[in-house]
């Protein structure tokens, strides 16, 4: 890493970007393919908007969004950057979908993309670098500085739950129901760099805990620490990764939206100050959501009361619904209250599935189904409309 | 006094013919895969030509007709699983795959029937031995792809392309017959309508075995165990039911696992894995195979050989490769792809099958002309698809 690397760069604050990881199946039984290569290959030849980018296995892909101002720009990147994908993917008979985890694959048939970065992780890790085959979206918001970046961190930690929950949808892992909500987290946890942030208070302090861990030879860049939430100076962003990967293009740039809407009420509002009992209570909470989704219970930190998480994320919503209108997010939020409010998620929408069709092989294949956009005419007639 | 016993020689019976032809095509592929590291189906052959009529002759012609219902079986589960993998929406979605099927197999035959008329073959028996030669083996191409555990594009694809130029095999022989029976003076009727009633009623068939494994299957519910049966058991029953009404075995496979496939537009159908069972029949389909191949006098005929297994390879080699880069095949993977389609054996040999019981003549020189080639291919084209999935990086342990 060079020296630069350590320098928060400044971006616009409250910009917005996300990161969502996919999967790759076949269309004979929905497991999971290895054609991350050909596929990416395949794209290097169609011009598209945003990028898409190799993971740690051959099952996986990764499309990067650019840096937008609010929700309405980013869902109509990243239904172009879908509609190009899915051309692509058509071409070689493969699916893509959307959801945290594959159903029914079975980790040691994963084969790790081989780069020498991917080689070096399974060499390191083992048999988890192939579990580590899970899909999840990180959503960046831009941080003008490292000292705001660091705030932002701490006080996004207290509503870590509200991401697991809001996006969970990892219920079923190696043809089980694994009776989690998001069951992705679990493989996430294993990993010894897994974890949250030191309870710093400024860009300074931060780095001189990076250099001391760097000074031990256990990182080498901010790449290896896998924290829920950690700032990315090289990006000037504090990135999100909690996140199961949605089942639509639609619910990730709203999940955008609910985290650009919250980060401008906290740096606008500056309503709490960073507290360390935010961390004692994490594991509890964060394991609640993971759990239970929207129905979990956790303990508020700064109000030391038990709380719904349903019931905390509509009120969350309606503190920061002036900031989300400032931000032209108000009716991506206004549908996303509704799905809370019915009870709505990705993990139980998954379990609807596997209830009527009675196969996981199905519920693969309807999770593709809807990251692709169902019926394909379809969307080409919407997409032909003004 | 002793009736209770046997009587010398033993009267050899299906069941016991099935066990011995399982366990040397069992020892054999293992020797060769450790001695060899070659493909257990090398062993498979090899074990068949030494048991068989070029070898010590356990296995003479009288047992190896006996076995002839395995091979059926087998090469059905082959076909029908092939089928399955033939996609309608791919060949939409991409259609310079489609194309590609049939600029290979239409060079294939052209180079075939050219090499071999150039080397004095009679037209009809050189347009016959051409275009059994325009199908890829479809049990060799599968059974090495399952033993790497190969998957990928080239993998998908080599199947793909071999359900493709099977049927357009099946098609063009199924027209020549036509042919056949103008040359031995058969009447106008059988001339005009044996192709339409092979081509129609194989398809039919098929068809109609379709229909009821979808409708049965949405019966059934999304259960694995349950469609295995029921699959199994149709495919048999279509095997069976093929035979007895003097239709195409493999065209009817071939459309069951086809439209079980692309009608069943309510996902009913689960993919079951037939793999497991399958092998048993693989094994003994290779054997026997092995055992058929009158090795001295396909010797003789070696230099005819040579040059049909070149044309053809040339032939599928020249169609692939100019058209792949159009249907987004990575650059390198073409030529994998065109070596991966060259084995060649247990779908002749049974299209050589099917004319020789109608005028042993005519099936005796042409199985002169197509057995040699059968040789050569069915001991290079398993190493030839090995190679290639392994260079395309497309194998389990190459990873």
């Amino acid at each position: 890493m060079s020296g630069n690397e350590q320098a928060f760069t400044p971006s616009k604050g409250l910009t917005v970007g996300v990161e969502v990881e996919l999967q790759i199946l076949n269309s004979r039984d929905y497991d999971l393919a290895r054609d991350a290569a050909d596929l990416i290959g395949l794209l290097e030849k169609t011009p598209h908007p945003g990028a898409v980018k190799p993971e740690i296995t051959e099952s996986m892909v990764e499309l990067n969004s650019s840096i937008h101002a609010g929700h309405d720009t980013l869902l109509a990147e990243l239904k172009a950057i879908r509609d190009t994908v899915v051309q692509a993917a058509s071409r070689l008979n493969v699916r893509i979908a959307g959801g945290g985890s594959h159903p029914f694959h079975m980790w040691a048939d994963r084969r790790i993309y081989p780069t020498e970065r991917f080689r070096h992780l399974l060499a390191l890790y083992g048999y988890l670098a192939k579990q580590f085959t899970i899909f999840g979206q990180h959503v960046h918001v831009g941080c003008p500085d490292g000292d705001v970046a660091i705030y932002l961190t701490h006080i996004l930690s207290r509503y870590v739950p509200h991401f697991i929950a809001l996006s969970a949808s990892s219920p079923y892992q190696q043809g089980e129901d694994t009776s989690y909500a998001s069951s992705r987290l679990n493989t996430v946890t294993a990993f010894p760099l897994s974890g949250q942030v030191p309870f710093v208070h400024s860009w300074k302090e931060f780095l001189e805990y990076f250099e001391k861990m760097r000074g031990y030879g256990i990182v080498e860049s901010m790449k290896d620490f896998y924290w829920d939430i950690r700032p990315k100076p090289e990006y000037g962003t504090v990135e999100i990764r909690v996140f199961d990967t949605p089942l639509t293009v639609e619910h990730s740039a709203a999940l955008a939206a609910y985290t650009q809407s919250l980060a401008r009420y906290i740096l606008t509002d500056r309503p709490f100050a960073p507290l360390r009992d935010v961390y004692t209570l994490y594991n509890y909470n964060r394991f609640q959501a993971c759990r239970y989704g929207l129905d979990g219970k956790i303990v508020n930190a700064y109000t030391q009361r038990h709380v719904r998480l349903k019931e905390d994320i509509l009120e969350t919503l309606a503190v920061i619904a002036p900031h989300a209108a400032a931000l032209g997010n108000g009716l991506a939020l206004a549908k996303l209250a509704a799905d809370v409010e019915a009870g709505r998620s990705g993990a139980n929408r998954l379990r609807e599935i596997f209830r009527e069709r009675g196969s996981l092989n199905d519920v693969a294949r309807v999770q593709s189904d809807m990251w692709m956009g169902a019926t394909e005419p379809a969307r080409a007639k919407e997409a032909s409309r003004p | 006094m002793t009736t209770f016993l046997p009587q010398y020689p033993f009267p050899p019976n299906p069941v016991l013919l099935f066990g011995l032809l399982l366990l040397a095509g069992v020892a054999g592929g293992e020797l060769v895969k450790r001695a060899l590291r070659l493909p257990r189906i090398v062993g498979y052959v090899l074990i068949g030509l030494l048991l068989g009529a070029s070898g010590f002759n356990l296995l003479d012609p009288g047992l190896v007709g006996e076995s002839w219902i395995f091979v059926e079986i087998a090469l059905g589960l082959v076909l029908f699983e092939l089928g399955r993998r033939l996609h309608f929406k791919w060949l939409r979605n991409d259609p310079w795959l489609l194309a590609t099927g049939l600029l290979e197999s239409a060079l294939a035959f052209g180079f075939l029937y050219l090499t071999l008329a150039y080397f004095g073959v009679q037209p009809i028996y050189a347009a016959v031995a051409a275009a059994i030669g325009v199908s890829t083996s479809p049990a060799v191409v599968l059974l090495v792809a399952q033993e790497l555990k190969a998957e990928g594009q080239v993998t998908e694809r080599a199947l793909n392309l071999t359900a493709l130029n099977s049927v357009v095999a099946f098609v063009l022989t199924t027209m020549l017959l036509s042919w056949i029976h103008h040359e031995y003076r058969a009447g106008w009727t059988t001339v005009a309508l044996h192709p339409v009633y092979l081509l129609g009623g194989s398809l039919a068939l098929g068809f109609a075995a379709s229909v009821v494994a979808i409708a049965l299957s949405r019966w059934l519910g999304q259960r694995a165990e349950r469609q295995f049966a029921l699959l199994l058991a149709l495919i048999v029953l279509t095997i069976g039911a093929a035979r007895m009404l003097e239709l195409s075995v493999l065209l009817a496979l071939l459309a069951l696992g086809v439209f079980s496939r692309n009608l069943d537009t309510r996902h009913d159908v689960m993919t079951v894995d037939l793999s497991g069972i399958g092998q048993i029949f693989y094994v003994v389909l290779f054997v026997v195979s092995g055992a058929r191949l009158p090795l001295v006098e396909l010797m003789l005929g070696g230099g005819l050989a040579v040059a049909y297994v070149t044309a053809r390879f040339a032939g599928k080699l020249i169609g692939v490769m100019s058209l792949s880069h159009l249907s987004g095949v990575r650059p390198g993977a073409a030529l994998m792809l065109g070596v991966a389609l060259m084995p060649m054996s247990g779908l002749a040999l049974a299209i050589v099958h099917g004319t020789t019981d109608l005028y042993p003549e005519f099936g005796a020189r042409l199985a002169a002309i197509v057995l040699s080639a059968v040789l050569i291919l069915e001991l290079i084209g398993p190493v030839a698809v090995q190679f290639a999935l392994k260079r395309a990086g497309e194998a389990r342990d190459a990873a």
